[in-house]
This record gives C-alpha cells, sequence and structure tokens, in this order.
C-alpha cells in the first residue's frame, strides 16, 4: 500500500505526464477500466488550464484559431503546469512558450501579441493601490527631489514589441478586418505602457526615451539617476503626467551614499 | 459508523456560525452575472462566490464590495487541497485570509479533496483514498485552516469517479469524522452525494444517514450530465452544467427531513445560463426549503 505521498505522486504522472501505470494499479476499475477513470480527471485538468488560458489570450486565441490554441495550450500545461489554485497568475511563461514553439513561426507578431495580452492580464487583476497624494511629495525638500524613487501601482507593466502590437491586437478583439488588413506590419518597435484605469485597461504608445524614462522610474531608480540616464527628454512634463495618471502609488528618499554620490561623499 | 439522531432538534439559528446566512436558498454568483445583479437586485437571500475569483484586485472585488451591501455573501474556496500529503500551500492559505477578512463571509467552505502534489496544482478536486493516513492529514489541515482563519470552515464531500484499492473507512464516515475530530462544518453537496452513489453503486440515502446533522451548515444543488461509456456503463459527471435533476431534488427532500432547513445554495458553472434561470431554481429551493420549515416548527412544538 502506498503512502499517501506516493499515491498522490503517481496520480500527477498519469494527469500531467500521462504516464498511467503507477496511478492504475491503485484504482479500482469496476466496470471500466482504471485508465478510463484517471482519465477524467486528466480531462478536466486539461479543459480547466485550456480555458483559463483562452481568457487571458483571447486575440492569440483568434488569431491562431480554437484547434491551434488548444494544441499550443496542452503542450504548455503539460510542461508548465499552475503552482496554486490561483489561476489569475497561471500563464506569465506562456508568451515565451509561444515564442519558442515553431509552428507558430508563420505567425511573426504572435509572440509580441501574448507578452501585450500577458501585461494586460496583471493589470486586469493587480491588487487594489492607493495613488500617490501629491500632497505628500511637496513636503519633499527641493534639494532632495534628485533623491525620490517612486513606486509604481501594481498594474503599470512597460513592454517593448517588434511589431505594431497594439494596433493589432485591438483590430482583432473588435474583429475589424479592415483595420486589420490595413496595419503596416513593417518591423519597427513600439515602446508600450499597460496601466488598469477605473474605466478599463489602458495601453498607451510611448516615445522611445519616455518608456525607457518610465522603466527608470518604475524599477525604483531615483528620479536624478532616471533623468541622467535619458537625458534627452523633459522629465518634469514625464513625471507631471505619470503623477496625474496615478501611476505611482508611494516613493522614498534614498540617503545620499545609496544615491549616485553626486557630492562626491564617501560611502 | 456514527451514530445519528433521525431527526435534528436543534432550531436552525442556535447551528454554528449559520447567523449571517439565512437557511433559505443563495444563488453561486460568478462573473457573468455581476452587472445584473448590481443593476437589477434580483430577490435571492444570499449569494457564494468562489474565493480564488477574488484574491487580486480590480473589478469583480468592486462588485462584490457592492453586492455585499445588500446580501449576505459566503466564500467558498476550490484550492485550498485539504488532503494534501505535502502541507497545506501557505502562501495560498495567506490569500484566502485575506479575502476572507476584506469580506467577512457568512461561511467559509473547503472540500474533502486535494488538487496539489510537488508544488503543481492538478486543477480538480481530486478523490482521497479514504485511509486512516488521509483522515488524520485532512485533520490536521482542517485545524491548521480554522486557526489561521480563526473560524470555522465547513468541508464539502466532492464528486468522485473512481475508487482506490486500499480505503478502509466509507467516505461519509470519514467525513463525519473530520466533523467530530475538527469541529469543522459539513456542506452537504446533494448532487455530489447522488452522483458519487451512481458511480460507485452506494446508497445515497444510507449516506444522507450517516452525516451528523447538527454539523450540516449548507447544502449544494446544482446539475450533472450522463456520460455514455462503451459496453453500456454510465458516468454521471458533476459539471454544474445543467439544472438540478428530478432525483437529486427528491434527494434534497430527504436531506431536508433528515437536517431541518439549512442554507441552500444553486451552482452553474458550464455554459452559465441567464440569472433568471439560477433565480428560478433557487424558488425551487424555497418551495422545498419552507415545506421543512413548517415540519421543523411542527415537531418542536410536538
Amino acid at each position: 500500500m502506498p503512502t499517501l505521498h506516493e499515491l498522490q505522486r503517481s496520480l500527477r504522472r498519469s494527469i500531467v505526464e500521462r504516464e498511467t501505470t503507477a496511478a492504475a494499479a491503485q484504482v479500482i476499475g469496476d466496470g471500466l477500466t482504471p485508465a478510463e477513470r484517471l482519465s477524467v480527471y486528466r480531462n478536466t485538468f486539461v479543459s480547466s488550464l485550456t480555458n483559463a488560458l483562452r481568457l487571458c489570450y483571447p486575440a492569440v486565441h483568434r488569431l491562431v484559431g480554437a484547434d491551434f490554441f488548444d494544441s499550443v495550450a496542452q503542450l504548455f500545461i503539460q510542461e508548465q503546469p499552475p503552482h496554486s489554485a490561483y489561476l489569475d497568475e497561471y500563464g506569465a511563461e506562456f508568451p515565451e512558450f509561444v515564442a519558442r514553439f515553431p509552428p507558430a513561426a508563420a505567425l511573426c507578431y504572435l509572440a509580441d501579441i501574448a507578452r501585450l495580452e500577458w501585461a494586460v492580464n496583471r493589470a486586469l487583476h493587480a491588487r487594489d493601490a492607493q495613488r500617490l497624494e501629491l500632497e505628500l511629495l511637496a513636503d519633499v525638500e527641493p534639494i532632495d527631489h534628485g533623491r525620490v524613487c517612486f513606486v509604481p501601482d501594481p498594474s503599470v507593466s512597460l513592454l517593448r514589441a517588434s511589431y505594431p502590437a497594439d494596433i493589432i491586437w485591438r483590430a482583432v478583439l473588435a474583429q475589424d478586418d479592415a483595420m486589420l488588413s490595413a496595419i503596416d506590419l513593417t518591423e519597427v518597435p513600439v515602446w508600450l505602457m499597460v496601466q488598469r484605469l477605473k474605466t478599463g485597461i489602458d495601453v498607451i504608445r510611448l516615445s522611445e526615451p519616455a518608456w525607457h524614462f518610465a522603466a527608470e522610474l518604475c524599477a525604483g531608480r531615483a528620479l536624478q539617476d532616471a533623468i541622467d540616464a535619458v537625458p534627452t527628454i523633459d522629465a518634469p512634463a514625464l513625471l507631471a503626467e505619470h503623477l496625474a495618471a496615478g501611476r505611482f502609488i508611494g516613493f522614498s528618499v534614498t540617503d545620499v551614499a545609496a544615491a549616485a554620490q553626486p557630492l562626491g561623499s564617501s560611502p | 459508523m456514527m451514530v445519528t439522531r433521525r431527526l435534528s432538534s436543534q432550531p436552525a439559528a442556535t447551528r454554528t456560525q449559520r447567523s449571517l446566512i439565512p437557511a433559505q436558498a443563495g444563488v453561486g454568483l460568478r462573473f457573468q452575472h455581476h452587472q445584473a445583479v448590481v443593476d437589477e437586485r434580483p430577490e435571492v437571500a444570499w449569494f457564494e462566490v468562489h474565493t480564488e475569483n477574488y484574491m487580486g484586485g480590480g473589478t469583480p472585488l468592486n462588485y462584490l464590495d457592492s453586492i455585499r451591501r445588500d446580501y449576505p455573501v459566503a466564500l467558498h474556496g476550490v484550492g485550498l487541497s485539504l488532503g494534501s500529503a505535502e502541507g497545506l500551500d501557505l502562501a495560498h492559505l495567506e490569500r484566502i485570509r485575506h479575502v476572507v477578512e476584506r469580506f467577512e463571509p457568512g461561511l467559509v467552505s473547503e472540500h474533502l479533496s486535494w488538487s496539489v502534489v510537488d508544488g503543481t496544482y492538478l486543477a480538480d478536486l481530486l478523490p482521497l483514498p479514504m485511509s486512516e493516513e488521509a483522515l488524520d492529514v485532512v485533520c490536521k489541515h482542517v485545524e491548521q485552516t480554522q486557526t489561521h482563519l480563526r473560524r470555522q470552515i465547513l468541508v464539502e464531500n466532492p464528486s468522485t469517479y473512481l475508487r482506490y484499492r486500499h480505503a478502509s473507512i466509507p467516505e461519509w464516515e470519514f467525513l463525519a469524522t473530520v466533523a467530530e475530530r475538527t469541529g469543522c462544518g459539513i456542506l452537504c453537496d446533494v448532487n455530489n452525494i447522488y452522483v458519487s452513489a451512481c458511480n460507485h453503486g452506494w446508497e445515497a440515502s444510507a449516506y444522507l444517514a450517516a452525516l451528523p446533522p447538527e454539523a450540516i451548515g449548507e447544502i449544494h444543488l446544482a446539475g450533472h450530465t450522463v456520460r455514455q461509456l462503451d459496453g453500456g456503463y454510465t458516468l454521471r459527471i458533476d459539471d454544474h452544467s445543467a439544472r438540478v435533476a428530478p432525483a437529486v431534488w427528491a434527494l434534497y427532500g430527504e436531506a431536508l427531513a433528515r437536517f431541518g432547513p439549512v442554507p441552500t445554495l444553486i451552482e452553474w458553472d458550464t455554459n452559465v445560463p441567464p440569472l433568471e434561470v439560477l433565480l428560478e431554481e433557487a424558488a425551487q429551493a424555497t418551495i422545498l426549503l419552507e415545506r421543512a420549515e413548517k415540519e421543523t416548527r411542527c415537531a418542536n412544538a410536538a
């Protein structure tokens, strides 16, 4: 008689890896084969996770069609099953899986669409957070402004796409064939920011320097360091826009030693 | 086998943790119906939601915030995996605690099953071997959950499609023992009893008769499908895809006669119909609940 853990491991092999021998030996047939009984659970595993991926990646699903989507999803599920029942977090690795999936190579922009859909999914389910109150920033001494590090809203993410993923995504979800066929697929990078607003998910395009500046700030870099990294931008205007759009939820002021040592102080 | 009384003599209100969820018919709330419920405020006694669907932020939480202002709400978890040999996923338990603290549900429930092994979630409510080892594991995890959440939980009997060779305890006795040892309540899914009884040749009435009435905190009702297999064999699949079957309504009548009126939920998860259909099912449950209420009153007066 196997221990509970051994039994559960054999079920996992049957359900995920389709190796039923060990599990079947523990199951009573009772009119069916043990494998038939086990297949009920495998079917639920595959269909519920495929459904979770379909909900997360509706544009990829429309672009490749149901049969293709189901087969790539099943391969992904088998290779990278979820770790918990909190399935809103499941599927983060799907875009890279699609990018490495040879049959998907014919649709050059597919992985970009998948990455955008994951950013949208993240934004949809990100925890609620209070936006940064500007009065709190007003208390920072002007001499310390360069040392302010912001905390981004959990729904905000930045991504670079090789193709106009934002336009393709909108056209596919709107099922707008005219718009879709008018898209210029020349490989020119687009720089996107995704955020959840009260009214829905916002996907906006930034200029390349503005995107880098936002990326520095969202990574928690001190304001002066972010400005130094992208010196060509209008930093005050961009910062004001981020603050007005509620993209930050907090900030801290780094100490001089941890910052870029503008005063030449010793560590 | 547990020794059980023929009929509960306790009025529903004195039973554990029933105060917030009335002994009336509720409906399982799915995303499709969020807007309809907010707009129309339908006449239904309470709602239950899946805990896992409210673990993040955004729109679903806003809807539930609004809905719970007007209706009692229960939380029903599908992923804690009380029967995992490797122990509970503490991150998941903590996520559940956050949802419980935020929405202050009238009831919190999980399943007598497992779904996680070696850190992999198998996306189904898998059957446990009915062994002493599994009983100890489940009891330990129910206690751990109740301690962490600082409240009683209900544990639901699953639908199953297989039995293991090494099973020493009947499922009904296993469930009753978990309730007895841990002080948890029982969520009696009448459809699941029917499905499992048909699939395994059990006597559904005997299953009900073996459950301790005072531990029953909630009843679930749902539809299932009958799958025809080779050799004339049929397997009933609990896919929550249809109206409650006539035989399950009959079994529900038996359950109410035995347990008295209990908060009862209509569940529907596959091809979810318009809210009106769920309300019709709830109205059917209400007829039976009112009859049970009357009979309990008569029994108490006698």
